[in-house]
C-alpha cells in the first residue's frame, strides 16, 4: 500500500504515514525485536521493520539499496545517484543542509544519518521530534558489509542484506588473497587537484591501495585526507599514480603529471584512472572500484619486467 | 511626545508580526489555510503541528532574534564611533567571535561553550580594537574604525587558516556556518532574551547615547560620564553579536543597513533608533530566512547570502540618493 | 549662585613645562574675558575649569567642592560650557540640538516634557534661530550655528557659563546681541567667563580680564587695569592705537615698529 501511496506527492501521504505507524505503534508495542547499534554506539531499536526510510547522504541512499530496502527509501539528498532509480525519490537537501520541513513532511520511519557529514544541529532537532536516526558511517571494508547487515536487520530485509553483504565480503577477501602478498608498488592515490589531496591508510581507499599490494607513499600521513603539494608527490616518488577525477572519464588530473618526466610514474607510463564513483564511496561498487585499481597496479608490476 | 515614539514602533511591530506569521505559512512543504488555522486554534493534524510549531517558529524566532541584535549591535557602533560604517562585521566583533565558535566547534565541543568562547573572541577583538587604537594618545573614531578594519581582515586570514586546516569532512557545515545559517539554530530563547533585556536596558540610555553621538567632550560637559558608557557599548555590543553569532554563523550587513535605513526615515533619536532597529533587523533576517530555506526547496540557502544580496543593493541606493 | 574658583591651576597645555599657577575667583556676577594668542591656552584653560581636561597640577572648585569629587551630572547642572568646535555626528534639527541641554536635569527613564521644550523654545527664541527650529544643524550656516550652540546652553540654563570665542562667525549685530546676553546672564547673577579675540568686545563687556602668553605666564585683574596698551601690546606683540568712544577705550592695531616696554 505504500509503495503504491509512495507516488503520490503532497502531505496527505506523510499523513497517513505518520498515522499508519501510530496505530502500529499501538497494536504491536512489545516487538523490540529490531535492534542494531549506529556507528556512534546507540543503540536503535524499532517496533517493527522501517517502511519510510530517508538516507541523508548518497552512500547511506546506496547501502540502503544495496540491503535491500530501495523500495522502504522515502527520502534522498542531492547527488543520491546509484542505483539510477534512486533519482526519482524526493530530495530533501543536500547532506550538509537539510529541508527538516521536506523531510518530516515525508514522515519517515527511520532515518539513515552520516556521523560526520550531517550537521549536529539537525540531527539533533529530528531528534527531538522523536525520529529513529541512525547514524552510519564506514570505515573499513568490513565495516561495509556490517553496515548492510545492519540496515537490512532495521529494514526487514535480512536475506537480501546478508547475501549482499557476504557477496562484498567474498569479493574483496578474494582480491586480498590473490593482490596483497604481491611485490609492493609505490602508490599515490590523488582524491582532488586544487588544493592535491592524497589518503592516508587509515582512509577505506588505503586500505583498498593496500589489498592490492599497493604502497601508499603517504600512507603514514597523520590526517585522513592530507592535502600535498606537487613537491611532496616528485619527493615521493611514486611509482604508480591513480587518480578519480570530475566526472567518470576525465582524465586531466593526470595529465597534469606528465610535465614531470622524472617521476617513476610518467617515466613507467602509470598513470591510471580509476572512476570515483566506484572507490570514493563506502559502499558494495567498491568491489568494482577495488578489482581495477588492483589490475592497474598489477599492469605496473607487468611493466617491471618488460623494462 | 511619546505618540512620536510609539507610532513609528507600533507600525514596525505590526510589520513584524505579519513578517512572522508569513514565516509560520511559508515553507518547503505546503499547507493550507484551513490547515494553519487548526494549528493557531491548537488542533490540527500532528503533522502540520509539528512542522508549524516545531520546526518554522523556533527558527523564526531565532531570524527575529539574531537580526534584530545584529541591527542594534550596528547601530550602537556606529554611536560609538560616530560613523555611519561602523558595524560589528566591520569592526572585527564578527570576526573574532566567528573565530571563538570555530576553534569551539573544532575542539569538538558544543552548546553553551560554543557561545561562551565566542563571546570571549568577540571580547578579545574588542579589548585589541580599543587597546590598540587607544595607543598613546586618546583614540579617535577614525582611527578606531581603521583598526577595526585592519583587525577584522586579521581575523579573515585566521579563518581561512582555521578553514584549511580542519578535516575535510567538516568543511561544508563551517563554510555554511560562516556565510550565516539559521538552520544551526536549536532553540531561539537564549538570544530573543537577550535582545528584550538589551532594549530595556537600552531605552533609559538612549538620551545620554543621543548626547554622546555629538562627541565625546559635549556630552560630557552635558553631565554624561564618557568613559563608562563608552566601554558599556562596546561591551553589549560585542555580546550582542556573540549572541548572534553563535546563534546563526556571520551574518553581515543587517548591522549596516538596518540603522542606515532607519535613521533616514526617523531621524537619530537613539530611544527610537534602538528598539526600531531590534524589530526591523528581526522583520528583514525572518523575511530573508524565509527566502533562504524556499526560494530552490529542498535545497537550503544560506540566509547570510540573502541578507548581502538584499542590502548591497539597497545600501548602495542609499548612499547614493543622500549626496 | 555659585562661584568658580581655582588654587594653584596649571593647565597642561602639550610641550609646556612651566606657567603661572592661576588663583582665579569667579563670582556670580562677574564677566571675564580672556584674552591671548593663537596657542597660548585659552580653549585649554576653559575645558580644564569645566573638567573635561586633567590639570597639570591644582584644582578647580565649583562652589566649595573640587570639581574632581563632583558627578559630571552636578557639574553640568551648574556649568555650561559653549565650544568653539563642534561634532556633526548624525544629522539633527534645531530644536533637538537645543533640547540637549535639558540632559543633565532628566532622570533615565524621563522624556522631555512640555516644560523642558518651552525652555528650549525660550533659548532659540533669544538667540534668534527660532524660526529655524526644524532645520537640520548641519544645513545651517556658521553664525547660525553657533547661536543654536549658545541656544543649547542657555537651555542648559547654567550658573557659570564658559564660552570660547562665542561672537565666532557671527555678523555684527549677532556679536552685540549675545555679548548684551552674557551680561543679562551676570546680571541674573551667573558667572561667566569667555575667551575673546576681540579687544574692543572685551573692553566694552567684561568687567575682569584674564591675560594669558604663549610661555604660560598669566595676569588678571580688573578689566581697567588690564586693558592697557602697554600689556596688551606685549601680549599680542602688536602696536595698538588707542581712541575713546563713548568713555570706553577702543583699540585699533597700527602699522609701526614694536617698541620694548620691558
Amino acid at each position: 500500500m505504500f509503495t503504491l501511496a509512495n507516488k503520490t506527492h503532497g502531505l496527505i501521504r506523510g499523513a497517513l504515514g505518520l498515522a499508519f505507524s501510530l496505530i502500529t505503534l499501538g497494536v504491536q508495542a512489545h516487538d523490540h525485536s529490531r535492534c542494531a547499534v549506529d556507528d556512534r554506539d546507540r543503540e536503535v531499536c524499532l517496533h517493527n521493520a522501517a517502511n519510510r526510510i530517508a538516507t541523508l547522504s548518497p552512500g547511506a541512499t546506496e547501502l540502503t539499496y544495496a540491503a535491500g530496502a530501495g523500495d522502504q527509501v522515502v527520502a534522498v539528498v542531492s547527488y543520491s545517484d546509484y542505483p539510477p532509480e534512486a533519482q526519482d525519490v524526493a530530495s530533501v537537501g543536500s547532506h550538509t543542509r537539510i529541508d527538516l520541513e521536506a523531510l518530516v513532511g515525508l514522515a519517515p520511519d527511520l532515518v539513515i544519518g552520516w556521523v560526520t557529514g550531517n550537521p549536529a544541529e539537525q540531527m539533533e532537532t529530528l531528534e527531538a521530534l522523536g525520529m529513529p536516526v541512525f547514524y552510519i558511517e564506514p570505515r573499513s571494508v568490513e565495516a561495509v558489509a556490517d553496515t548492510i547487515e545492519r540496515l537490512a536487520r532495521l529494514a526487514g530485509t535480512e536475506p537480501t542484506g546478508r547475501q549482499a553483504a557476504s557477496e562484498f565480503r567474498d569479493g574483496m577477501a578474494a582480491l586480498t588473497a590473490r593482490y596483497s602478498e604481491r611485490d609492493p608498488v609505490p602508490t599515490f592515490y590523488q582524491v582532488w587537484d586544487e588544493p592535491l589531496m592524497g589518503v592516508s591508510d587509515e582512509h577505506l581507499i588505503g586500505q583498498v591501495v593496500q589489498l592490492c599490494g599497493g604502497d601508499n607513499v603517504f600512507g603514514d600521513q597523520h590526517r585522513l585526507v592530507p592535502r600535498l603539494d606537487d613537491e611532496a608527490v616528485l619527493a615521493a616518488n611514486p611509482e604508480a599514480i591513480i587518480a578519480g577525477g570530475m566526472g567518470e572519464e576525465n582524465r586531466d588530473w593526470l595529465t597534469h603529471w606528465e610535465q614531470y618526466p622524472n617521476l617513476a610514474a610518467v617515466a613507467a607510463d602509470n598513470l591510471y584512472f580509476v572512476p570515483p564513483s566506484l572507490i570514493q564511496r563506502p559502499t558494495p561498487r567498491l568491489m568494482e572500484g577495488a578489482q581495477i585499481l588492483c589490475e592497474k597496479l598489477e599492469q605496473a608490476r607487468q611493466k617491471r619486467g618488460a623494462s | 511626545m511619546v505618540a512620536r515614539l510609539w507610532q513609528p514602533l507600533g507600525l514596525l511591530a505590526l510589520i513584524a508580526v505579519a513578517a512572522m506569521l508569513f514565516s509560520l505559512a511559508v515553507g518547503s512543504a505546503q499547507l493550507s489555510a484551513a490547515q494553519l488555522w487548526a494549528v493557531v486554534q491548537g488542533q490540527g493534524d500532528a503533522l502540520a503541528r509539528t512542522m508549524v510549531i516545531e520546526l518554522r517558529l523556533p527558527r523564526a524566532l531565532s531570524a527575529f532574534a539574531v537580526g534584530g541584535l545584529l541591527a542594534v549591535a550596528g547601530a550602537l557602533m556606529q554611536v560609538l564611533l560616530r560613523n555611519p560604517l561602523a558595524d560589528p562585521y566591520v569592526l572585527g566583533l564578527s570576526g573574532g567571535a566567528s573565530i571563538g565558535a570555530l576553534a569551539a566547534m573544532l575542539a569538538g565541543v558544543g552548546g553553551v561553550l560554543i557561545s561562551g568562547s565566542a563571546f570571549l573572541g568577540a571580547l578579545f577583538s574588542t579589548f585589541l580594537v580599543f587597546g590598540l587604537a587607544h595607543g598613546s594618545g586618546g583614540w579617535t573614531p577614525s582611527r578606531l574604525l581603521l583598526t577595526g578594519v585592519v583587525v577584522a581582515a586579521g581575523w579573515g586570514a585566521v579563518i581561512t587558516l582555521m578553514l584549511a586546516l580542519s578535516p575535510a569532512e567538516r568543511l561544508p557545515g563551517m563554510l555554511y556556518w560562516l556565510m550565516g545559517d539559521l538552520s544551526y539554530a536549536r532553540t531561539p530563547w537564549p538570544p530573543l532574551l537577550l535582545l528584550i533585556a538589551t532594549c530595556v536596558l537600552l531605552i533609559p540610555l538612549g538620551r545620554s547615547l543621543n548626547v554622546l553621538a555629538r562627541g565625546p567632550q559635549q556630552a560630557a560637559a552635558l553631565g554624561v560620564d564618557v568613559r563608562p558608557l563608552e566601554w558599556g557599548i562596546y561591551i553589549a555590543a560585542s555580546l550582542l553579536t556573540a549572541a548572534a553569532v553563535t546563534t546563526a554563523g556571520s551574518i553581515g550587513f543587517v548591522g549596516l543597513v538596518v540603522p542606515h535605513m532607519l535613521r533616514l526615515l526617523l531621524g537619530n533619536d537613539q530611544r527610537l533608533i534602538l528598539p526600531a532597529c531590534a524589530l526591523a533587523g528581526g522583520t528583514l533576517l525572518v523575511l530573508a530566512d524565509t527566502l533562504a530555506r524556499t526560494m530552490i526547496a529542498p535545497e537550503q540557502l544560506p540566509v547570510g547570502v540573502i541578507t548581502a544580496l538584499l542590502g548591497v543593493p539597497t545600501f548602495l541606493f542609499l548612499l547614493y540618493r543622500s549626496r | 549662585m555659585t562661584r568658580l574658583a581655582t588654587q594653584d591651576l596649571i593647565i597642561n597645555v602639550p610641550g609646556r613645562s612651566a606657567g603661572t599657577a592661576l588663583n582665579l575667583t569667579i563670582e556670580p556676577g562677574q564677566v571675564w574675558g580672556v584674552l591671548g594668542t593663537n596657542g597660548a591656552g585659552k580653549t585649554t584653560l576653559l575645558h580644564t575649569l569645566a573638567g573635561l581636561n586633567a590639570p597639570r597640577s591644582g584644582q578647580v572648585c565649583l562652589g566649595n567642592k573640587p570639581l574632581s569629587q563632583l558627578r559630571r551630572r552636578q557639574v553640568a547642572q551648574q556649568l555650561g560650557l559653549v565650544f568653539q568646535e563642534r561634532l556633526d555626528g548624525f544629522p539633527a534639527t534645531v530644536l533637538e540640538t537645543a533640547l540637549i541641554g535639558r540632559h543633565p536635569y532628566l532622570s533615565l527613564w524621563q522624556m522631555e516634557g512640555a516644560d523642558d521644550y518651552a525652555r528650549a523654545e525660550a533659548a532659540l527664541e533669544a538667540l534668534d534661530v527660532a524660526h529655524l527650529r526644524h532645520r537640520l544643524v548641519s544645513t545651517l550656516s556658521g553664525g547660525e550655528r553657533q547661536r543654536v550652540a549658545m541656544a543649547t546652553v542657555l537651555t542648559q540654563a547654567p550658573n557659570i557659563w564658559l564660552a570660547d570665542e562665542p561672537t565666532n562667525h557671527l555678523d555684527l549685530h549677532h556679536q552685540s546681541a549675545v555679548m548684551a546676553l552674557m551680561a543679562e546672564q551676570a546680571a541674573q547673577g551667573s558667572a561667566v567667563m569667555m575667551c575673546l579675540h576681540d579687544l574692543n568686545l572685551a573692553a566694552r563687556w567684561c568687567d575682569h580680564i584674564l591675560l594669558l602668553y604663549p610661555s604660560g605666564e598669566a595676569c588678571w585683574g580688573p578689566r581697567d587695569t588690564m586693558l592697557v596698551p602697554s600689556a596688551l601690546e606685549r601680549l599680542y606683540r602688536q602696536r595698538l592705537a588707542t581712541v575713546e568712544v563713548d568713555g570706553a577705550p577702543v583699540f585699533v592695531p597700527i602699522q609701526a615698529p614694536l617698541t620694548d616696554h620691558e
